[in-house]
């Protein structure tokens, strides 16, 4: 491969070039012009991305390309965004603005992003990981896979009538759920008597459910391995406070966000939401977990398949309970 | 059948940026010509244009324009368009205005649009340069549908959200005619109610320019005499832009709103040459052809036309064309109708020509005047023979006929009556 390669080879991954070219007063014109729509900020982050190639300014120059083409009125959204907000339902961006997006990142971040990888860019997050990931070379994030509940019941050690999620989506770097309280949960007879009111506990533990998933779906792999669902356990967790009363009908929105991994210990940040209102905050929370070898099988077509494959025990159809999870 | 009338007008144009200027200019027969900046270089002979006003497109990228503030245009509509895209946003806007027209009148499976522009030549230039320079990959994404010739209809459905029947008319400098005329059908069919007509041209640098080989643009270097149609000293068209739009409707449309249409349209017709790819027929065939199918059509005897709208341009063999098919058509009454290029005013607008002059043909018909034809000195005797007035006659004409010609002889005429 010649060392004056600018671009990446079509297809690949590899970073732009092991000594990038310096950058020369000719390339701050055309980055200026390149970028005369957005923020100054903008533009002296990929000045100072161009001249040094640190990648920590990548996350300044994305958002700003980002904020230049959603509407003025839209904008406001993403000065407090989370990583979670998503570029079409939330900013209104279409697919020929999506290109636009990208033509304009290309050129000044001097990239080349192939359409298949476009494809899976549904959130702020996933745009600026999946930048972050190419101009550092590393491997592409798994994208955003939404669980059905059925796929959960195949995948999770627990089981109704002790299973607390409806729904999930798992990406590399968080984990998001829900679940509906719908009465009918066994211990709410007893809790309290005439009173029925979703046990802290037990959202804690639907929280715990949730990195368990994380860990069984989300947490990248060394080829062959794969995270033991019978190796997670529970080992602590700090900081847990309850702010809401919640009952049957009330719909939790779970989510956590790994904070350390490091074998044997996973450690995460989780919260839960009613609407907008905050139920519950946990700090930490720590799991055990551990890697077994795959089992080899032909490359399966699906997801589904796959995991089925994996928890070979568990592919038989759901048990009665787990209808009645659906139904929830 | 159902009959139709023009009941909206919107324009940018060389002589105003609204129906009450372009009337005054039309009337009182001051062109919209200057020294065009582009022009000016000592390689380029030919110096005069009609530009729009007002309105800055000299960048190919939209967000760079300025134009009247009361035109407001959301970046995701303005980033798909030719700057005779631009010029057709802002006159669809007065048009909807002017026939009082509201949402629902205008996104409905009745209410249809035809467009003609010859495209961007401008944008498509532009983006072949930077096909060469970034690579295919970075070409914006707006490319095709910002230059090519359907610019103008895809652009404006999509922003006006149109249901009803949609396409673009391709016939040269008879495609706005063209569009007329089968919207016209499409209302008196019944198939639509309601029909959008735009025609519309980016009247720049690269859209006039490519004419300059063919030898058809007039090298004059003073604005006031270089476009003047019918004059024996005539030598070539001056090129302009800009964007007119009509508001077509049947008759229960116009009674159950409750408006006043500025005309009604009888009919059309059509023929062709058969000739030459871009020379008229010496004889005006196919240009005479036209007006007969037209007046057949509309159920007018030639005897009973007032004014003719001609399509001549200021070229040497197209006015002498369309000078033989008036004469061939109108025989022993041939100085009956009063004859007048408002080319002399505009200059060519090339697919957006005759649908501009339908429109001054429906200002000067609800206004009651016939506009004379500017800048005529000595008439060319080629193009003798007809009622060729020099100043704006103040009498109402009751039958109005609009010719238009275009590359590959092809020929329209549309017939309006006063209402």
């Amino acid at each position: 491969m010649p060392e004056t390669a600018v671009t990446s080879l079509p297809g690949t991954n590899k970073p732009l070039s092991a000594t990038p070219k310096p950058f020369a007063p000719e390339d701050e014109v055309a980055l200026r012009e390149a970028l005369k729509r957005c923020s100054p900020s903008t533009f002296e982050a990929a000045v100072q991305f161009r001249k040094t190639g640190n990648a920590e300014h990548v996350p300044a120059v994305v958002i700003g390309i980002i904020e230049r083409f959603v509407e003025p009125d839209l904008r406001m959204k993403l000065k407090d965004a989370d990583d979670d907000l998503r570029l079409i339902e939330d900013l209104g961006v279409d697919s020929l603005t999506m290109m636009e997006i990208v033509i304009l990142v290309e050129d000044v971040l001097m990239m080349t992003i192939n359409n298949d990888e476009l494809r899976n860019l549904r959130t702020v997050g996933d745009v600026k990981t999946f930048i972050d990931c190419k101009i550092r070379g590393l491997p592409l994030p798994k994208p955003t896979k939404f669980i059905p509940i059925e796929h959960i019941g195949a995948v999770m050690p627990m089981q109704p009538p002790f299973l607390f999620l409806n729904e999930a989506s798992v990406s590399s770097t968080s984990a998001n759920g829900k679940y509906k309280i719908s009465g009918q949960e066994y211990f709410l007879q007893g809790h309290f008597k005439d009173n029925p009111v979703m046990p802290a506990s037990i959202m804690l533990e639907a929280l715990g459910q949730l990195a368990v998933l994380y860990l069984l779906e989300g947490v990248p792999t060394e080829p062959g391995k794969v995270v033991s669902p019978q190796t997670i356990f529970f080992t602590g967790c700090e900081g847990v406070r309850a702010h809401r009363v919640c009952r049957p009908g009330d719909i939790l929105t779970l989510s956590i966000k790994p904070k350390r991994m490091k074998m044997p210990l996973a450690t995460f940040e989780g919260s839960i939401r009613v609407g907008p209102e905050k139920a519950v905050i946990a700090e930490e929370i720590t799991l055990t977990y551990a890697f077994v070898d795959a089992v080899i099988s032909p490359v399966p077509i699906s997801g589904v398949a796959q995991s089925d494959v994996i928890n070979g025990a568990q592919a038989a159809p759901a048990p009665t309970p787990l209808r009645a999870a659906i139904n929830a | 059948m159902s009959r139709v009338f023009i009941t909206g007008l919107g324009f940018v144009s060389c002589i105003g940026n609204d129906a009450i200027t372009v009337t005054c200019n039309l009337r009182e027969l001051r062109h919209g010509f200057e020294l065009f900046p582009p022009f000016q270089r000592d390689d380029i002979p030919c110096k005069v244009a009609g530009p729009v006003r007002d309105f800055f497109t000299d960048s190919p990228d939209p967000e760079d324009w300025t134009f009247p503030a009361r035109y407001k245009i959301k970046r995701e509509l303005l980033r798909s368009m030719a700057p005779n895209g631009l010029y057709a946003h802002c006159a669809m806007l007065q048009a909807i205005d002017d026939a009082h027209l509201t949402e629902p009148d205008i996104s409905n499976a009745d209410t249809g649009l035809y467009a003609a522009s010859g495209g961007s030549l401008f944008l498509t230039h532009y983006f072949r340069e930077r096909f060469l320079k970034v690579g295919v990959m970075r070409c914006s994404p707006m490319g095709i549908v910002q230059s090519i010739v359907g610019t103008l209809n895809f652009n404006l459905v999509a922003a006006f959200k149109i249901l009803g029947a949609s396409c673009g008319f391709s016939s040269a400098c008879a495609s706005s005619a063209h569009a007329i005329g089968y919207a016209f059908d499409d209302i008196a069919l019944g198939r639509q109610k309601r029909m959008f007509v735009i025609g519309a041209e980016d009247g720049n640098f690269d859209a006039i320019m490519p004419f300059a080989g063919m030898r058809t643009l007039s090298l004059q270097t003073d604005p006031n005499i270089a476009s003047r149609p019918f004059d024996a000293a005539r030598d070539g068209f001056v090129g302009t832009g800009g964007a007119t739009v009509l508001v077509l409707e049947n008759e229960e449309e116009i009674v159950r709103r409750g408006v006043k249409p500025y005309a009604e349209i009888l009919g059309w017709g059509q023929a062709s040459d058969g000739y030459n790819v871009a020379i008229s027929h010496p004889e005006g065939s196919g240009s005479a052809a036209s007006m007969n199918n037209a007046l057949r059509a509309s159920r007018v005897a030639p005897g009973d036309v007032d004014y003719v709208n001609a399509h001549a341009t200021s070229t040497l063999i197209g006015d002498v064309s369309e000078a033989r098919a008036l004469r061939a058509v109108f025989k022993q009454s041939a100085e009956r109708p009063a004859v007048s290029s408002t080319k002399a005013l505009t200059g060519h607008g090339l697919s957006l020509a005759g649908a501009m002059e339908s429109a001054f043909c429906a200002l000067a018909l609800r206004e009651g005047f016939i506009p004379g034809n500017a800048h005529l000195t000595r008439v060319d005797p080629e193009c003798g023979g007809l009622n060729i007035p020099r100043t704006t006659e103040n009498r109402a004409a009751n039958i109005v006929i609009k010719n238009s010609s275009g590359f590959g002889g092809a020929n329209v005429a549309l017939v309006f009556r006063r209402v």
